[in-house]
């Protein structure tokens, strides 16, 4: 049997032995629909006398407590949140996968029984890909569902796109290679679960923030000493330009897109990115999903190439 | 066909050489005890061995093939403390190392739980283990895809006599199925109780490599001691000190004399010709300990 099968079997198996791939699981598949549903239930209470002054009250259900709309809640929701669902997500499988084997000193074992290294970490990997993509799936399907049964009580159906749907969370997931591949990476690196989830939490976070520091160093008036520089350089573009390929930008806009699309529905026209004022960037809007495939595809090759290179190369103690 | 090898083994952390050119080879079916000081470079060894460690220079093969490589698939190992995964039974960490593996057979699981008795607490969880269960577990771990070479460290840490002994008993029985064993013990009475050969290593130096008889012999004491009994206790211990020796009352009926080592088998006759009825005498020879000590410390005096 090849080691990559041999390892993702192992890793699966104890996958579903650990109790938190299961609160995940209810979290993200019966929780976020019913409380969703739940609040469907009471807007539409509320709101429904405002529908007669023109309030778009059932485009506005239909956008968000559908079947579609559930759905949609599901990608989007989880990209909004701070930290993301999702990079909670990533690091509590890269907790399991790879902190795990340093906190359990396990890699002295498991190394042995499986020497070929890049080997293992592909499989580890496969197996986390694979429990997010059976999380994210399970939410579409749970959206569904939960969708169905609020027909019963709420003015929605089953109508949308929902091949495109489910293009988008195909594609956020794929994404989630690069965040996965960084965690991996961080906790790998720093020997310690806790320290490389905190790493991976807020190093993406503090690098953007620290930009918005200088940013506003650099655009002080009167001209200072930094930004003087900095135009002497000619990098003015280059500097504005940077948020476009910021980690965490790029990495949850599949899951941000539908965003605009429900924005629209709620501000009731049909807005455009430009339109949006200082929710633009918030939303998502200025980047393309090519564009943000490009800059994660380049982040997941520099997190998977020095990921493999220190895996290989380091001592087990 | 060499089981093991090791050319010119360094492994330096900095300016310290943790392991210094250990150079040794172990024979297919050998059971090697590998002794050493805490510190001296034992677990470094095996670690590069096992192939989790990376030499500074030299190089090892196991079964002829250099480490690291597929080779090590047909290792067992028992690296310091053992380590398990706390929130899954014995069993299930047994599959999940099975699965690992690859090529084992799900009924080899049980075979090696009941070859280390713990067929009973197979289902707890591994949190709730003894000392002597983890380590009767990682025997069994290490056991499970019949491996030709078995590296072990301390394999009989925080057991009980009894699984010692059977620890031991396991080895041996392993060991006559041809597997090559190479054990690193504290605990020098059972490495003697279990192995022909020895591999001394002192600060990261392989010291003395040979059949255990000769590091006996190499470094034996220049005297015995004899446990000897009789019917009349004052009467052995009256004829002892006519000999010319020093001998210290042991229980009701015997006593413990030291003798020079050239006189040893002469001592049983001449207290028969003083009259002595001797019931038993035991000859405490000297054993891999004192040797042990001496290879280690030559200044060392016998005890």
């Amino acid at each position: 049997m090849s080691a990559i099968l041999a390892t993702v079997r192992a890793e699966t198996f104890k996958l579903l032995r650990k109790r938190r791939i299961y609160v995940l699981a209810f979290l993200y598949w019966v929780l976020l629909p019913a409380v969703a549903l739940l609040v469907g239930r009471l807007l539409y209470t509320n709101l429904r006398e405002f529908e007669r002054e023109g309030l778009p009250v059932a485009d506005l259900l239909q956008s968000l407590f559908s079947a579609h709309g559930l759905a949609t809640v599901a990608l989007t929701g989880p990209a909004y949140m701070s930290p993301t669902a999702y990079i909670v997500g990533v690091v509590l499988l890269a907790a399991l996968f790879i902190g795990e084997e340093r906190g359990q000193n396990m890699w002295k074992t498991v190394l042995v029984i499986q020497p070929y290294r890049p080997a293992v970490m592909t499989g580890k990997l496969v197996v986390t890909m694979g429990a997010l993509l059976a999380l994210m799936l399970g939410a579409f399907l749970s959206a569904i569902v939960f969708g169905t049964i609020g027909t019963s009580f709420l003015p929605t159906d089953l109508s949308g796109d929902w091949l495109g749907l489910l293009g988008l969370y195909l594609w956020q997931w794929a994404h989630l290679l690069a965040a996965v591949l960084l965690a991996f990476l961080l906790v790998f690196l720093v020997r310690s679960a806790v320290l490389g989830i905190v790493m991976v939490l807020l190093l993406p976070g503090l690098i953007e923030g620290l930009y918005t520091v200088l940013n506003t160093l650099f655009n002080l008036q009167p001209l200072t000493r930094f930004n003087a520089i900095f135009q002497a350089l000619r990098l003015q573009r280059l500097w504005e330009a940077a948020p476009r390929y910021f980690f965490t930008t790029n990495l949850y806009a599949p899951g941000r897109a539908p965003a605009r699309d429900i924005a629209s529905d709620m501000l009731q026209s049909s807005v455009q990115p430009q339109d949006l004022g200082p929710l633009q960037s918030l939303l998502g809007t200025t980047i393309t999903l090519g564009h943000a495939a490009a800059v994660m595809a380049g982040y997941a090759l520099v997190f998977g190439v020095l990921l493999y290179w220190l895996f290989g190369r380091r001592d087990v103690d | 066909m060499n089981a093991i090898t090791a050319t010119g083994l360094t492994k330096r952390y900095g300016a310290k050489a943790a392991v210094a050119d250990a150079t040794f080879t172990i024979e297919q079916g050998e059971i090697v005890g590998f002794l050493g000081p805490n510190g001296a470079g034992k677990t470094t060894t095996l670690r590069m061995l096992a192939g989790l460690v990376r030499p500074t220079e030299g190089s090892c093969t196991v079964l002829g093939q250099p480490v690291p490589g597929a080779t090590l698939r047909e290792v067992g190992t028992m690296i310091e403390e053992p380590s398990f995964y706390p929130y899954m039974t014995g069993r299930s960490n047994l599959r999940h190392a099975a699965l690992l593996h690859g090529d084992v057979p799900p009924s080899r699981v049980d075979e090696v739980l009941e070859f280390v008795s713990l067929q009973d607490a197979a289902d707890k969880k591994v949190r709730a283990y003894s000392q002597g269960m983890r380590q009767r577990l990682a025997l069994a771990r290490a056991l499970l895809w019949r491996p030709k070479v078995m590296l072990l460290d301390e394999p009989t840490n925080g057991l009980d006599p009894t699984g010692i002994a059977e620890v031991r008993e396991s080895l041996r029985s392993v060991a006559s199925e041809g597997v090559t064993v190479l054990v690193s013990s504290h605990i020098l009475a059972e490495i003697e109780k279990l192995v022909d050969r020895i591999l001394a290593i002192d600060a990261g130096r392989i010291v003395f490599d040979g059949p255990l008889r000769e590091l006996v012999e190499r470094m034996g004491a220049p005297t015995v001691t004899y446990t000897v009994t009789a019917r009349d206790q004052a009467g052995l211990l009256a004829a002892l000190a006519e000999l010319g020796y020093t001998p210290a009352p042991r229980n009701q009926d015997g006593a413990d004399v030291t003798v020079p080592a050239d006189e040893a088998d002469l001592l049983i006759e001449r207290l028969t010709s003083k009259g002595v009825r001797v019931t038993s005498a035991t000859l405490r020879g000297e054993d891999l300990e004192g040797a042990y000590l001496r290879l280690i410390d030559p200044h060392r005096r016998p005890s």
